[in-house]
């Protein structure tokens, strides 16, 4: 994780240097001579973009209180094998949530009522997607 | 014998909450595009600009903007109920208020943002400001709208986090890590709106 931060600074730094480059190198153009707001405003943000995750990485870096298992020469195969949360083994939920936001799109580009019928299977399957593993046998 | 010695014991990072961080750079790069559209439309149309933005409604706008900063806070108090596992309030007092508490009053000042959002569109549709009027209305309503998605899309996500925690017996770190990793949505979303507002109000 050391390193991912690193790279990912090393990343924010390189993109605000070339977004300086960039905008400077078209204000001195001579045939164009002002700001490129889009090259401009995008490298900027990658910059941003990186900065925002190496820093967040940072905060959960400092909070471990000590190297993964990942990042340590001596560390066992096991030692790497905790808990590390819960994931669904299988769920229809996410099918019916894309194929009910494909009826929807399906409707803003064709006839509006389709969205409004779209929208109610969309609820439901959001509905559905977040309480899976609240009810039923999963009911805590 | 011969052991090799154990790692020591470490807190794993939250991987809801670590991949909700690398989905929200992505979202940076969603809302760079949408900069890149204004501040380019803005730099080959300036006269559109000098005509329209003389119709915004600035202190309007600057009261929206401290009402979804405020949410901001509140939000985060509700993290700090969340983070102590406290779902219900205790008491009528804000101190004694769980996650439940300060989430609805989150969403009531996400809803009035939005409101008065829609109140604005209407005001400036009525003074001919569209999406389809020119590059102006369009840069507009783009990056506003956007932006006013994603407010609702976070309203929802509230009211479904308030639901988990409605649906348990007992609100665990489960229930705590949705309530953290919508904040951070918030907070995202927040922040983007200060950087719209700083551009389209302040600049203009």
């Amino acid at each position: 994780m050391r390193s991912n931060t690193v790279i990912l600074w090393v990343l924010a730094v390189f993109c605000l240097v070339v977004g300086a480059i960039y905008t400077v190198w078209n204000l001195i153009d001579p045939e164009y001579g002002r700001v490129e707001w889009a090259g401009t405003v995008t490298l900027t943000l990658t910059a941003v973009l990186a900065a925002f995750l190496a820093f967040y990485l940072e905060l959960v870096q400092r909070k471990q209180g000590g190297t993964l298992p990942e990042d340590s020469l001596t560390a066992d195969i096991d030692d790497g094998d905790p808990e590390i949360g819960h994931f669904s083994p299988w769920s229809w939920w996410p099918l019916m949530l894309g194929g009910s936001a494909a009826v929807v799109f399906l409707g803003l580009a064709g006839n509006f009522w389709l969205s409004i019928i779209g929208v109610v299977f969309l609820v439901v399957s959001v509905v559905g997607w977040t309480y899976e593993y609240y009810r039923g046998n999963f009911g805590r | 014998m011969n052991y090799a010695t154990r790692a020591p014991k470490i807190n794993r990072p939250n991987t809801v909450a670590v991949g909700t961080i690398v989905w929200l750079g992505s979202e940076v790069m969603f809302f760079a595009g949408l900069f890149a559209i204004y501040f380019t439309l803005r730099s080959v149309a300036p006269e559109l600009w000098e005509h329209n933005t003389a119709l915004l409604n600035v202190p309007f706008a600057l009261v929206n903007t401290t009402i979804l900063v405020l949410s901001s806070v509140t939000c985060q108090f509700g993290v700090f109920a969340a983070e102590r596992l406290q779902a219900r309030s205790t008491g009528p007092k804000p101190s004694q208020w769980g996650m439940v508490e300060w989430f609805f009053l989150t969403y009531t000042l996400g809803a009035m943002f939005v409101a008065g959002q829609i109140w604005e569109y209407a005001t400036l549709v009525s003074e001919g400001v569209t999406i389809a009027s020119d590059a102006y209305g369009s840069a507009f309503y783009l990056t506003t709208g956007f932006h006013g998605l994603h407010v609702a899309g976070g309203l929802i996500a509230f009211l479904l986090v308030i639901g988990r925690a409605f649906a348990v017996k007992n609100f665990g770190h489960k229930e705590a890590t949705s309530a953290i990793v919508v904040s951070y949505y918030w907070h995202f979303v927040d922040v983007v709106w200060i950087g719209l507002f700083l551009v389209i109000y302040f600049l203009q």
